[in-house]
C-alpha cells in the first residue's frame, strides 16, 4: 500500500442484491472510512436504502432477498458463517426512516440495547450509558425531567433523536442513517444534522436521503445510486459541484429523479 | 428545490371537452334527489335491523329472566318436630366437641321426619315435602345441634307439584294443597341456595347447578392449559420463524378449516381418540377438556397470529437494529404487544368452548351425578349439557331450572366477554 490513510471501516466489494428473480443491486463497491460522514443520494428505488441494509445484514429478515459479493467490517467478512449477525447489529447500528421507538419509557428505550448485550453490570452504570447516550443525541435537557414518560409520547423530532441514543447506547462502530428526517420538520431536521456532525469521527455514519442539499450539509462523501449501480462516488464537494458522470449531473440539477 | 421537473408540453385536455356541465340542471337535480333517497332508504333498513336483532334480543332475555327467576326460589312449609320426644333422652354433653357427629349419625332423622309429618298433616302428609326433605332437617339439625334439645318448627323445601303451585298453575290436588297450607300460614316462598350449591338430581325442586358448573370449570382449566400455551407456540413459530413456502401455507389454511369444523366432529375425534385409542375414563373432565382444546386452539393460532401480525414491523426492525436475537425480539416486544390480542381471542374461544354441548354428549359427558366432580376423572356433566338434559326431562318443574340455569350459563359468557372487551380497551390504545 502506498497511502497513508487508514483501512477503511467497512467495505463493499461487487455486492449485489436479488429479490427473487429480480436483481436490485448490481455489483456495487464502496468504501467507508471513520472520518468521513457517506451519503447516499439516487432517485427513489434506485437501491440505495436496499444496499445500506446490507451493510448490517437487515435485508436477512426479507426471505427472498439474497446477496453475493463480499462485505467486510475491520477486514472481516459479515456474510461469513463465523459472524455471529445478532453482533454484527450491535457493532452496526441503524436509525431507521419513521421514527420507530419502543412503546415503553424513555430510559427502558435507551437502556434495551445495554441491557440485552450486558454492556452494564449494574443499575449505577447503567443509568451512565442513559444519560452520556441522551446527553450525545443532544435530547438530555429536554427529557432527563421524565424518563419515565413513554418514549412515544414525544415529538417526532425528539423520537428521531431518542433513536440515535437508542443506537448509539450499544457503543456502536458503524451508524446507518436511512433517510432519518424524512419524517420530521425542518426545525427537528437542523437538530438531526447538527447531531450528525457531533457525532462524526466517534462513529463511521452512512446516511440515505432524498434531500441533496441535506446531503451537501452533512456529509464529507456523497454516493449517488441509479438503477442499482453506484454511478459515482466522491468527496461531496466534487460531486455537487463538479460531477463526473453525466447521470450524476442531471440528477443534481433536477434533470430527473 | 432542484428536484422540481419539467412538465410535458402537450398535457390531454380535459375530459368533459367543449360542452360545459350544467350543475344546476333538472337532471342534474334529479341525480341529487335520488341520491338522497338512496341514502335515506339505506339508514332505514340500517335502523330496522338494528331495532330487529334489539328486539330479538330483548324478547330473549324476557323470556328467560321470566321463565328462570322462578328456578332461583323455592317454596318451603313447615314441620313441627318434638325432637326429644323422638329421640329419647340426648343430653346437652352429647352435643359437645367431638362427640356431636357420633350423636347425630345415632339419630334416625328419616323416622322421625315420616313420624312428624304423619302427625302434622295426616296419613299421607308426606305428598306435601320434597322426596328428600328428611335430608333438609338433618342438614339443619347439625348446623344447629340444640334444635334436638327442644321442640321446634323446622321450614322444609316443599314438594316440586307444591312449589309449582305456588309460582304458576298445577294439577288440582296440588293447588288444593297449597291452598291449605297458605291459610294456616305454613307455607313460604325463599330464595332457593340449593340451586346454586346442588348438583343433578331425580326431583326438579331439589337439583342444583354446581355440579354442572363445576364440571364446566374443572373442563375450562384443561382446555385453556392445553390450549393456550400449544396455540400461542404455533401462532408465533408460524408468524414469526416458519419460512414462508407451499408447507406453511397449507398448514395455515389447514388450521383455517379447523376452525370451522362442526364441533360434534371434534366429539367424533374424542371420542375415537380418547375414550377408543387412549382407554381413558368416560364422561370425565380431562376428555372433555381435551377434546374442546382441539375445537379452541385454532381459534387461539388465528386470534395470536393476527395480534403478532398488527404488531408493527418498525419494531422489530428497531429492536432487531439495536442486535436483540430473533427471540428476544419475540419475548421483549413482540409478544407484550399481541398479548392484549392474543388474550381476547383466547378468552372469545374459552367462551365458545363453555358454551359447547355436542362434542360432550359425544363422549359421554352427560353423567347424571348428584355429587358435584372432585377432579379430572371423575364423572362430569357441563352446563350447556344439564341445561340439555334437563329440557329433555318429562317433570314440568324442570322447565323453570332449565331457564335458570341458562341465565347462569349466559352471564358466565357474558362476563368472559365483557372481559375480553375490556382488556382490548385497556391495553390496546397505547399508540
Amino acid at each position: 500500500m502506498t497511502e497513508t490513510v487508514s483501512a477503511p471501516k467497512m467495505s463493499a466489494h461487487d455486492v449485489k442484491v436479488f429479490y427473487g428473480d429480480k436483481q436490485a443491486i448490481k455489483g456495487v463497491s464502496i468504501d467507508i472510512d471513520m472520518d468521513n460522514v457517506v451519503a447516499f443520494i439516487g432517485p427513489s428505488g434506485c437501491g440505495k436504502s436496499t444496499f445500506l441494509r446490507t451493510l448490517n445484514r437487515m435485508n436477512d429478515t426479507i426471505p427472498t432477498a439474497r446477496v453475493e459479493g463480499d462485505i467486510t467490517l475491520d477486514g472481516e467478512n459479515i456474510y461469513s458463517s463465523k459472524m455471529d449477525v445478532v453482533q454484527l447489529r450491535a457493532r452496526v447500528g441503524m436509525v431507521f426512516q419513521k421514527p420507530n421507538p419502543f412503546p415503553k419509557s424513555i430510559y427502558d428505550n435507551v437502556a434495551y440495547g445495554p441491557r440485552i448485550h450486558g454492556l452494564a453490570p449494574n443499575k449505577a452504570e447503567l443509568d451512565q450509558i442513559v444519560e452520556n447516550s441522551l446527553v450525545r443525541a443532544g435530547l438530555w435537557n429536554e427529557v432527563k425531567d421524565r424518563l419515565s414518560e413513554s418514549g412515544t409520547a414525544l415529538s417526532g423530532g425528539q423520537q428521531q433523536r431518542l433513536c440515535i441514543a437508542r443506537a448509539i447506547a450499544v457503543d456502536p462502530e458503524v451508524i446507518l442513517m436511512d433517510e432519518p428526517c424524512s419524517a420530521l420538520d425542518p426545525i427537528a431536521t437542523a437538530k438531526i444534522e447538527e447531531l450528525i456532525h457531533e457525532l462524526r469521527g466517534r462513529y463511521a455514519i452512512v446516511i440515505v436521503t432524498h434531500n441533496m442539499q441535506q446531503a451537501a450539509r452533512v456529509s464529507q462523501k456523497t454516493a449517488f445510486f441509479h438503477l442499482g449501480t453506484m454511478v459515482e462516488y466522491g468527496d461531496t464537494s466534487d460531486i455537487f459541484t463538479n460531477p463526473r458522470e453525466e447521470r450524476t449531473r442531471d440528477y443534481i440539477t433536477g434533470r430527473y429523479g | 428545490m432542484t428536484e422540481t421537473v419539467s412538465m410535458p408540453a402537450n398535457l390531454p385536455a380535459p375530459a368533459s371537452g367543449a360542452r360545459k356541465t350544467d350543475w344546476m340542471g333538472q337532471t342534474m337535480q334529479k341525480r341529487i334527489a335520488s341520491r338522497y333517497a338512496a341514502e335515506r332508504r339505506f339508514k332505514f333498513m340500517g335502523l330496522a335491523a338494528v331495532v330487529l336483532s334489539s328486539l330479538f334480543l330483548a324478547f330473549l332475555l324476557f323470556v328467560m329472566v321470566g321463565n328462570g327467576a322462578k328456578g332461583f326460589i323455592t317454596t318451603e312449609a313447615t314441620l313441627t318436630v318434638d325432637m326429644p320426644a323422638a329421640t329419647g333422652s340426648i343430653s346437652a354433653e352429647q352435643l359437645t366437641g367431638p362427640r356431636l357427629s357420633a350423636t347425630i349419625a345415632s339419630i334416625d332423622v328419616r323416622r322421625i321426619y315420616d313420624n312428624a309429618v304423619q302427625a302434622q298433616y295426616g296419613k299421607d302428609g308426606s305428598r306435601f315435602f320434597a322426596s328428600t326433605a328428611w335430608t333438609a332437617l338433618r342438614a339443619q339439625l347439625t348446623e344447629n345441634p340444640d334444635l334436638i334439645l327442644g321442640k321446634a318448627k323446622f321450614w322444609l323445601p316443599t314438594s316440586s307439584d307444591i312449589d309449582r303451585a305456588a309460582k304458576d298453575t298445577s294439577t288440582p290436588e296440588a293447588e288444593a294443597d297449597y291452598a291449605q297450607l297458605r291459610q294456616a300460614g305454613e307455607v313460604r316462598q325463599t330464595l332457593n341456595w340449593n340451586f346454586l350449591t346442588g348438583s343433578d338430581g331425580t326431583d326438579p325442586a331439589q337439583v342444583g347447578i354446581w355440579g354442572s358448573l363445576k364440571g364446566s370449570l374443572i373442563t375450562m382449566v384443561v382446555t385453556l392449559f392445553l390450549a393456550f400455551p400449544v396455540g400461542v407456540l404455533a401462532a408465533v413459530y408460524l408468524e414469526e420463524y416458519a419460512a414462508k413456502n407451499r408447507l406453511t401455507d397449507l398448514i395455515e389454511v389447514s388450521i383455517n378449516n379447523l376452525a370451522a369444523v362442526p364441533s360434534i366432529i371434534f366429539g367424533l375425534l374424542g371420542l375415537a381418540v380418547f375414550l377408543q385409542f387412549f382407554a381413558m375414563p368416560r364422561s370425565a373432565a380431562i376428555v372433555g377438556g381435551l377434546t374442546l382444546a382441539l375445537m379452541t386452539m385454532p381459534v387461539i393460532v388465528i386470534a395470536s397470529r393476527n395480534a403478532i401480525k398488527a404488531v408493527p414491523p418498525s419494531i422489530r426492525e428497531a429492536a432487531m437494529g439495536v442486535g436483540a436475537s430473533p427471540i428476544q425480539v419475540v419475548f421483549h416486544h413482540v409478544l407484550p404487544l399481541a398479548i392484549p390480542g392474543i388474550m381476547t381471542g383466547t378468552i372469545i374461544g374459552m367462551a365458545r368452548a363453555l358454551g359447547e354441548t355436542a362434542p360432550l354428549l359425544m363422549i359421554g359427558m352427560r353423567a347424571f351425578t348428584t355429587t358435584p366432580p372432585d377432579g379430572f376423572t371423575d364423572p362430569a356433566t357441563v352446563l350447556p349439557v344439564q341445561i340439555f338434559l334437563w329440557s329433555d326431562e318429562v317433570n314440568r318443574g324442570f322447565v323453570e331450572k332449565t331457564s335458570a340455569a341458562i341465565i347462569v350459563l349466559l352471564v358466565f359468557l357474558l362476563t368472559m366477554n365483557a372481559v375480553a372487551v375490556y382488556l382490548r380497551n385497556r391495553f390496546e390504545t397505547r399508540w
